[in-house]
């Protein structure tokens, strides 16, 4: 029964994707694209800071500054799936490991120009990846460095010759490549200092800056020296800022836009739209954005493994799918699960983890047993509170939360912090509990581990830290073998579970919504790396 | 006249003084700075950089070094940088300001051109079903949030025509038709309201102006309606309704928000609380010192247009 009913939960979003996707989407590879066209795309928000995607970790700057860049390697924009085996070159012609995955070389594409005519070189490589790992030698600094913990195995660089940059790693680590795929993993030119680039756009990519008209809109040209021949299709881009939700909405609907926003779209505001304009293609997919629980272990009452596993055991993820998502997430571990992810716990792991059983009233008995072996009765109450950002988004899975632990006899008053101060407070371990979205770049472990989880990191906010655990983060990474690995990922998400490290409520789904006229707009399992629209074409 | 307008210049200088010290003060209680949005996009905090990056803006001085250098920049007619978009000020805010101004205008034409003459009738038919009706029409008015009366316009548009008004701004000399679309709907919206506002202070004005003696002197004389009615009666009942529609101006100039979001329109109000949020001092600060001098100026205005209305009212000197 319960494994039955789990995967009617499985079952529900696939088949709504199936309702919801119409022609368009994937059959658009095998219709000759067409040249020309602007695409009038959306905004949530102004960019925070501008156009340096190395400087922040929002999607509000990588999806409008993507186009205007490249990366060394890219997730294949035309496929929905990002492994290995889906990375394509851009300004890496070829690659290969050497020495049993400690060097990583770069051949790097002649005859690429920067969008100020400077030409691209191994130099340019050299200058971002040593000033993202912080190098003694650097020779810049970047104000915000948010991902320097993924370039923490790289040794050194070299550049033998302008064309070839070589990553010399302290040990071998296969997923340093999926993680350069990343849009969070852009080169910067070299002449240019990094501070430019909140202001301007520098870059080699498909689409040249023509204007930012601040708080308005931002938009590109193509780029006509761009490195690939007949890329791209478009003339160009245009991103409306349009900061209140029924506007946008509205946009989409009367056609003034031709594509959401990724990670906006919510079921039911798929459901209006699908109605109100049926030939809208809608396609769900995983915004690589979960949901989950911070507790922070250095302090009472959530040192104690037992309250920690309590809170796991109160809170019924599919209840909460269906209450705050309308049922647009899919429950999971520390990894998205399949078949929206790469590299989640499969259906009968998850259903044997704390909080996951498919018996919510099971789980809430089994959390009330160790609420009272805590220490904690009726008399003596446990008495918590919990943090939240005062986004709606947040205060709605909080107040869910909320509900859930009253049941099992733990008392929690909701605060709500305003974005100025929540990470400041959450990286102090200013907090005892909070209701938390973590967005991970690349769906791959390391990219996920090494920040929310390793021991030091400032974005591991429940200051987990756990020896072993770090060993097993090592072991997996440096594994060569993919079904080894596979297996190693399997094995951690289970004890990131049992440790009640960070326990995960659900992924968010996204209904990515274009009009049909925009072909070869894939999204991927993840919100931050399908912005290059290089392929995009309309076929207007 | 001319001592009176220096006096009210001089007072207006103290104002905007006491002004620039509650806003400095308050931006300064409000918890967080544009350091801590910064590392909040990029998700972690770093006690180090973040104490660079508050050096490299020179939020690290001391407040009063830091509210003197303002006022010694805008005196010298320089309005700082913008810590987020790391540009003058003064860029930033130049292009917001004539969008405001002209739906703050247009709102405030409308809501004349609806209030004054609704006001008027309602008052000569007083206690009949027009002025029922028209009554009825102005409690809507100021029931309904501007922004609830965009979204519903918005709405029924997308719904009705498929259409909605351009996403950035169209400037007249672009596509003036385009223009002339984009401001009149919010300024409708808008308009609406305060023309609810505007009509039941002409409609009560004008019914206690209506009772003078001197009116009831002219009916008496035989002069007609129209005369006694416009001439006599409105141009008395107006000051109250001119400085009803000074105060509404410039309350627009700040509280078109959530109007100009629904129509995203780039104007001072959004951008003010999108810079509120960033914490971005330089363009709050100048933005709300723009508004009060909008304020003084307007409310100078109606001081000298009680003058012109109503001869009875002299200034001093």
């Amino acid at each position: 029964m319960s494994r039955a009913r789990f995967a009617l939960f499985s079952i529900i979003p696939l088949a709504l994707a199936a309702a919801f996707v119409g022609p368009g989407t994937s059959q658009s590879q095998s219709q000759t694209p067409k040249s020309g066209g602007v695409l009038n795309m959306m905004l949530r928000e102004e960019l925070s800071q501008g156009f340096s995607i190395h400087e922040t970790s929002t999607i509000s700057t990588v999806w409008p500054a993507m186009p205007c860049l490249n990366n060394l390697v890219l997730f294949d924009p035309l496929k929905k799936t990002e492994s290995v085996d889906t990375i394509i070159g851009e300004l890496a012609e070829k690659w290969s490991w050497q020495d049993n995955y400690r060097n990583l070389v770069f051949f790097l594409r002649k005859g690429v120009k920067w969008h100020d005519g400077q030409p691209f070189t191994s130099k340019d490589v050299k200058f971002t990846f040593d000033m993202l790992r912080e190098a003694p030698d650097a020779p810049a600094k970047l104000r915000i460095n948010p991902r320097k913990d993924w370039y923490a195995n790289i040794e050194a660089i070299e550049t033998p010759d302008t064309h070839t940059a070589v990553f010399r790693l302290k040990k071998p680590q296969p997923s340093l490549l999926l993680m350069l795929a990343s849009g969070y993993t852009p080169v910067y030119a070299a002449h240019v200092p990094p501070a430019e680039y909140r202001t301007n756009c520098v870059g080699t990519g498909p689409f040249k800056l023509k204007e930012w008209r601040k708080g308005e809109y931002v938009e590109f040209v193509k780029n006509p020296d761009y490195f690939v021949k007949g890329r791209p299709h478009l003339d160009g881009l245009k991103y409306f800022v349009i900061v209140e939700r029924g506007t946008r909405q509205a946009a989409i609907q009367a056609g003034k836009l031709d594509v959401s926003f990724p990670g906006e779209t919510t079921k039911t505001a798929a459901e209006q739209l699908k109605k109100a304009v049926p030939q809208l293609v809608i396609t769900p997919f995983s915004q690589n954005v979960a949901d989950n629980i911070i507790m922070n272990i250095k302090k009472p009452p959530f040192d104690n493994l037992k309250v920690r596993l309590a809170v796991s055991h109160a809170i019924d993820r599919r209840a909460l799918i269906q209450a705050v998502h309308q049922g647009g997430a899919v429950v999971g571990a520390a990894l998205a699960p399949k078949p929206w992810g790469f590299w989640g716990l499969a259906e009968k792991d998850l259903l044997g983890l704390p909080g996951y059983g498919a018996k919510a009233a099971e789980e809430k008995a089994l959390a009330r047993k160790l609420v009272a072996e805590a220490g904690f009765s009726r008399e003596k109450p446990l008495k918590v509170e919990i943090v939240t950002r005062a986004i709606a988004v947040y205060v709605d899975m909080a107040s869910f939360v909320i509900n859930e632990l009253k049941q099992v006899g733990i008392e929690a008053t909701l605060k709500q912090i305003e974005t100025a101060q929540w990470h400041a407070m959450a990286t102090r371990g200013d907090y005892q509990i909070g209701a938390n979205l973590t967005g991970v770049g690349p769906d791959d472990p390391d990219a996920n581990y090494y920040e929310n989880y390793a021991c030091g990191s400032p974005r591991n906010y429940s200051q987990y830290c756990n020896e072993e655990v770090m060993k097993m983060f090592d072991a997996q990474s440096q594994e060569l073998d993919p079904k080894k690995r596979l297996a190693l990922n399997a094995a951690i998400q289970k004890k990131l579970e049992a440790d009640a490290a960070r326990p995960i409520l659900d992924w968010k789904l996204d209904y990515f919504t274009v009009w049909p006229h925009v072909k070869n707009l894939i999204p991927h399992q993840s919100i931050y790396n399908f912005g290059r629209m290089q392929e995009v074409w309309s076929d207007k | 006249m001319k001592t009176y307008v220096i006096q009210r210049l001089v007072i207006a200088v103290l104002t905007l003084l006491g002004m620039s010290v509650v806003i400095f003060t308050l931006l300064r209680l409000a918890p967080g700075d544009i350091v801590d949005i910064l590392f909040s996009t990029a998700g972690y905090v770093s006690p180090s950089e973040k104490q660079a990056i508050m050096k490299e803006l020179g939020i690290d001085r001391p407040y009063w070094v830091q509210y003197v250098d303002w006022l010694r920049q805008m005196l010298s007619g320089d309005l700082g940088k913008s810590y987020r978009y790391d540009q003058p000020a003064w860029q930033i805010i130049r292009p917001l300001v004539p969008v405001t101004l002209e739906l703050a205008a247009l709102s405030t034409l409308f809501a004349v051109l609806i209030g004054v003459p609704t006001g008027v009738i309602s008052a000569v038919r007083q206690d009949t079903p027009l002025d029922y009706v028209l009554r009825v029409f102005s409690l809507a008015g100021l029931s309904m949030p501007a922004f609830w009366l965009g979204m519903v316009i918005i709405l029924g548009l997308v719904t009705w025509f498929a259409w909605i008004p351009p996403l950035s701004y169209v400037s007249p000399a672009q596509d003036l038709k385009l223009h002339a679309v984009q401001f009149l709907l919010p300024a409708l919206a808008v308009g609406y309201r305060s023309s609810a506002l505007i009509m039941r202070i002409t409609r009560s004005s004008l019914l206690e102006v209506m009772r003078e003696d001197y009116i009831r002197t002219a009916w008496a004389k035989g002069q007609t309606g129209r005369v006694v009615i416009w001439r006599h009666a409105l141009k008395n009942a107006l000051l109250p309704v001119v400085t009803v529609i000074g105060i509404e101006f410039a309350f627009l100039i700040g509280g078109l928000v959530v109007t100009e979001t629904v129509f995203n329109l780039p104007g001072v109000a959004r951008f003010l609380v999108q810079a509120i949020l960033w914490r971005d001092y330089p363009i709050v600060q100048n933005l709300v010192m723009f508004i009060a001098i909008v304020v003084i100026l307007s409310n100078l205005l109606v001081d000298m247009l009680y003058g012109v209305l109503d001869p009875r009212v002299r200034y001093g000197g």
